[in-house]
């Protein structure tokens, strides 16, 4: 069952309301939204962990670093 | 759908207890940073929640972590849970590697997806056929 719905009024750049409008259509505008607005959110917090990581224990290595995109599957 | 970082039960526990796990809670702090330069999204697999919870005390890094919004657990759905029961089939293993199969099931519902993991052993050989999954070992 889905959660009730907020309504929200925000501005945005007329060009980058134009082509999301033009990518999924009037319709898809809320899902696309909602879904842009989850993942910031989720990248904030993810920002905060590290931010509290990396006070604990310093920055990663760039070996280690690099070690991670090697390991990181090509699209 | 996008790209993720799957965390096992080694990888959540040196996020969450990094003090006691340093060398590995720098890796796994690594992980996270290119994560989150890839824009990618973070995701611990419902099942590996009965590996790292063992009760309140110890629980509470462990909520800690969960409750940041940036590390969220995927539920086990029926689908995963098929997919994991098909890879344990295939390469003849029993139910003791059912969670490994659960974490390689939950990376393959994204484009693709880099596993942390202590184990890497049997996850790269669960994860063998399926090219989009990358593996790092803690």
């Amino acid at each position: 069952m889905g959660q009730p719905a907020a309504k929200l009024s925000v501005s945005v750049p007329g060009e980058l309301a134009a082509a999301v409008r033009k990518c999924v259509g009037a319709r898809g505008l809320s899902r696309f939204v909602a879904r842009a607005m989850a993942h910031e959110l989720e990248r904030e917090g993810l920002g905060v962990l590290i931010h509290e990581l990396e006070e604990k224990l310093g920055p990663p290595s760039k070996s280690e670093i690099t070690r991670v995109r090697r390991a990181w599957p090509k699209r | 759908m996008a790209e993720a970082l799957i965390l096992d039960a080694e990888a959540l526990n040196a996020l969450a207890f990094p003090a006691e796990r340093k060398v590995l809670a720098e890796r796994a702090s690594a992980i996270l940073r290119v994560a989150h330069d890839k824009r990618a999204l973070v995701r611990v697999p419902a099942p590996v929640l009965a590996e790292v919870c063992r009760g309140v005390r110890y629980d509470s890094a462990i909520n800690h972590l969960l409750n940041n919004p940036g590390v969220r657990v995927a539920e086990l759905t029926r689908t995963v849970a098929q997919n994991a029961g098909h890879m344990l089939a295939r390469l003849k293993l029993s139910s003791a590697h059912a969670i490994d199969a659960f974490v390689v099931a939950t990376a393959l519902q994204f484009d693709t997806a880099l596993i942390a993991t202590g184990d890497p052993d049997d996850i790269r050989r669960l994860a063998a056929p399926f090219r989009r999954v990358g593996i790092f070992a803690l």
